[in-house]
């Protein structure tokens, strides 16, 4: 649609010679070089809508031009609120006002992935690996064999997120969303009590005092927005709605799914549609991260892949799946040691490093010297978080 | 198919209009395939008026044709190379991403597209001064990694906070927000905001198949016509701004179980160049940050030629900085208090 300079002078000469008289000319090729042309089937509209407005022969933004609603109505046999919607969103089109909300610079963005924060996750090992914790306006996936502690750590993250500010955590609520049936309330109320004894070991100023009486097991439970879906039809429309939740509760700083794989596995027969149902879902889960400041932590099942008569264990759903999520980790056994593994992060080098669970939750192992082969210190963020590394230590001594 | 509508062009008037549509002419096609003297006769109309709008219509739509001599002046004078920053893609590339053009990195999860991606930004906007459009649709966009990979070219805050300023990024995480982004930068919405100085010389989409992928297939019709829009867009921005345009793509298996690029054989015409980028299978973990580059198209150089490329090339600071357990005890002693 798009005619370069010598094309439009040229034709302009062609029509002047034709059409000598029509003065008016020039001003209808500058309004049609003013207005640049948008296909109108590249807006949102309903898919009938825009069958029929082409049909009707309307294409692009610039055949709408000063057109109104009832015009439109009839000439394309769609509704008058359609036409409204429609012309609308054809006129305010060219102002960049909506657009700016989500173009900014990558300055602006360091200052927001900065403010966001992480949530800590009391293993300074793995915190450093991944720069401080796991990342606000991100999604990450924990994969692991069962029984490797995938659901302790999403547990852990559900009870460290809502660390007050004053002792550099987030002060944040948390949607749970189980799959599987394994949130057990007891070891939450385990790991509660090992993080509010911590604090209060911590606590020095009157402030953080004060934070100590609203920081309690009782709280934190209260904090916790559980969700239990069975199967994916109540995952993906609890995730529809999930914004809408979100949006009356702003504090919500993570959304655990654990696990994504459990409803994914079953009742597929066509698995090209459960790669297109998960792709579109990794797309709504990373809108939703990036646009409500939430950190979205996904757990993922392990299976075996049988190449070249060696099998090893890969996570499940499928290799397009990897794409989905912006951060991978991991965990999985050596020995008797446990080790988490970052495997895929835009922003930290591939690392292993080990942890153990006790009783009071996701932990160091005990603090003799072990090598760590963690990510850039210079990346973790000043400011109010730079009193969670004595934290972490205090809590593993 | 254009329909015939008042305005469309001058001379072309309602009663016009409805004379043609009386004998079923409706569009602009209809119009220019039938014979106008048969067709002045039996709408009893001016046969000059006709054969007039029939010629204005005809150079309306017409496309003009360009000598070979001034194209290439105009190559000469416009095409810029752009470094990406690391000797052995640029080999690959033979010596760099070439404005007008679209260029694709395929590969696996993990394998280094969007570190490719991130380097090519740092080294554009911090070493060639330009601005670059990074339109991330995968929230993979990190502004640390890119901090830490502009650090490793200058030691300068004020040039850091400079190169940064220079990289604009937008968010699209649906087909449709891209269009509308793509559609912005075409019609000059990004040009405006200029901190920073320097043109904008390259489009960053990571990834294009993020928003593409699940609208394909099935029984969704539109899918399709989405993705050549946005190959249509896409190409039109290299051109007519004149910038190199760097996507990425997934990867698929075929039934042998090689890689090849996703999205189809009707996508596969559209970049000029495709790269595919593997992980380095050795057992050590020390080699983590090596990949292998493969030509898989292109129009300048034979394909298959292979380079191996490092990803710490772009740049890892952590070498230079006190270990995390040094940093802690520094903070240790760092009162709460201060």
């Amino acid at each position: 649609m798009i005619k370069n300079g010598c094309a439009v002078r040229l034709q302009v000469a062609i029509t002047n010679n034709i059409l000598a008289n029509f003065s008016w000319l020039w001003e209808l090729v500058e309004v049609t070089l003013a207005r640049m042309h948008r296909a109108l089937s590249s807006f949102s509209f309903a898919p009938a809508v825009k069958a029929r407005l082409i049909r009707a022969g309307f294409h692009s933004t610039a055949d709408l031009f000063k057109l109104r609603p009832l015009q439109v109505s009839k000439e394309a046999g769609i509704s008058q609120e359609e036409a409204e919607d429609v012309l609308q969103a054809v006129h305010s089109e060219p102002n960049y006002g909506k657009t700016a909300k989500s173009r900014l610079t990558a300055l602006e963005l360091l200052e927001r992935e900065q403010t966001l924060g992480t949530i800590v996750t009391f293993c300074s090992n793995l915190d450093c690996m991944l720069g401080g914790g796991v990342p606000v306006g991100k999604t990450s996936e924990i994969c692991g064999a069962p029984g490797v502690g995938k659901t302790q750590l999403c547990i852990q993250l559900a009870v460290d997120v809502q660390i007050p500010v004053c002792f550099g955590g987030l002060g944040g609520q948390v949607v749970y969303i189980d799959t599987e049936g394994s949130f057990l309330v007891q070891r939450a109320v385990d790991m509660a009590k090992a993080a509010v004894e911590h604090c209060s070991l911590l606590a020095e100023d009157t402030e953080q005092q004060e934070a100590l009486k609203e920081f309690t097991v009782e709280t934190i439970l209260s904090k916790v927005f559980l969700f239990c879906c069975h199967d994916y039809m109540e995952l993906l429309a609890e995730i529809y709605l999930l914004p809408n939740f979100l949006a009356q509760h702003p504090e919500v700083r993570l959304v655990v799914i654990d696990s994504i794989a459990s409803p994914f596995r079953r009742d597929f027969e066509d698995l090209s549609h459960r790669t297109r149902l998960l792709s579109s879902l990794a797309q709504r889960l990373i809108k939703m991260a990036t646009q409500q400041s939430v950190a979205v932590v996904l757990t993922n099942q392990m299976t075996t892949k049988v190449w070249n008569g060696q099998s090893k264990l890969v996570p499940a759903l499928g290799e397009s799946w990897g794409h989905a999520v912006t951060q991978r980790i991991i965990l999985h056994w050596e020995e008797q040691q446990r080790l988490a593994s970052l495997c895929k992060s835009p922003t930290y080098r591939e690392a292993t490093v080990p942890y153990q669970i006790t009783g009071q939750g996701f932990r160091d192992v005990a603090p003799t010297c072990l090598p760590t082969t963690s990510a850039d210190p210079s990346a973790f963020p000043s400011g109010s978080s730079h009193k969670r590394p004595r934290m972490e230590e205090d809590c593993c001594s | 198919m254009v329909f015939l509508r008042e305005g469309l062009c001058p001379g072309l008037s309602e009663e016009m209009i409805e004379a043609l549509r009386s004998k079923d002419i409706r569009t602009v096609e209809d119009l220019v395939s039938s014979d106008t003297e048969e067709l002045a006769q039996t709408c009893s109309m001016s046969y000059k008026a006709l054969v007039a709008v029939r010629r204005v219509l005809l150079a309306q739509h017409t496309a003009f044709p360009v000598s070979g001599a001034d194209l290439y002046d105009e190559l000469l004078s416009s095409t810029a190379i752009l470094s990406t920053g690391n000797a052995s893609l640029d080999k690959l590339l033979d010596t760099g991403l070439y404005t007008g053009e679209l260029t694709e990195l395929a590969g696996c999860p993990g394998s280094g597209k969007t570190q490719v991606c991130f380097g090519v930004a740092a080294n554009l906007s911090c070493e060639l001064k330009q601005r670059v459009l990074f339109i991330d649709t995968s929230g993979g966009l990190s502004a640390t990694r890119l901090l830490q990979m502009i650090k490793a070219k200058t030691s300068s805050m004020e040039e850091q906070m400079e190169a940064l300023q220079r990289i604009q990024v937008a968010q699209a995480f649906d087909v449709f927000s891209l269009l509308e982004c793509l559609h912005n930068l075409r019609s000059g919405g990004f040009q405006q905001v200029s901190a920073g100085g320097g043109v904008l010389k390259a489009v960053i989409v990571d990834s294009v198949t993020a928003v593409l992928s699940h609208i394909l297939g099935g029984k969704q019709s539109e899918g399709m016509s989405l993705m050549i829009q946005v190959a249509g867009e896409l190409r039109t921005i290299a051109k007519d701004l004149n910038v190199a345009v760097l996507v990425t793509n997934h990867v698929t298996k075929d039934g042998n179980g090689i890689l090849k690029a996703g999205l189809g054989l009707s996508w596969s015409h559209v970049p000029r160049t495709r790269i595919l980028l593997k992980r380095v299978e050795k057992p050590s973990p020390a080699c983590c940050s090596l990949r292998t580059a493969t030509l898989v198209k292109s129009s300048r150089q034979p394909c298959h030629l292979t380079q191996e490329i490092d990803l710490k090339s772009w740049g890892e600071t952590e070498d230079e900085l006190p270990g995390p357990s040094g940093k802690r005890k520094l903070m240790d002693e760092d009162p709460r208090e201060a």
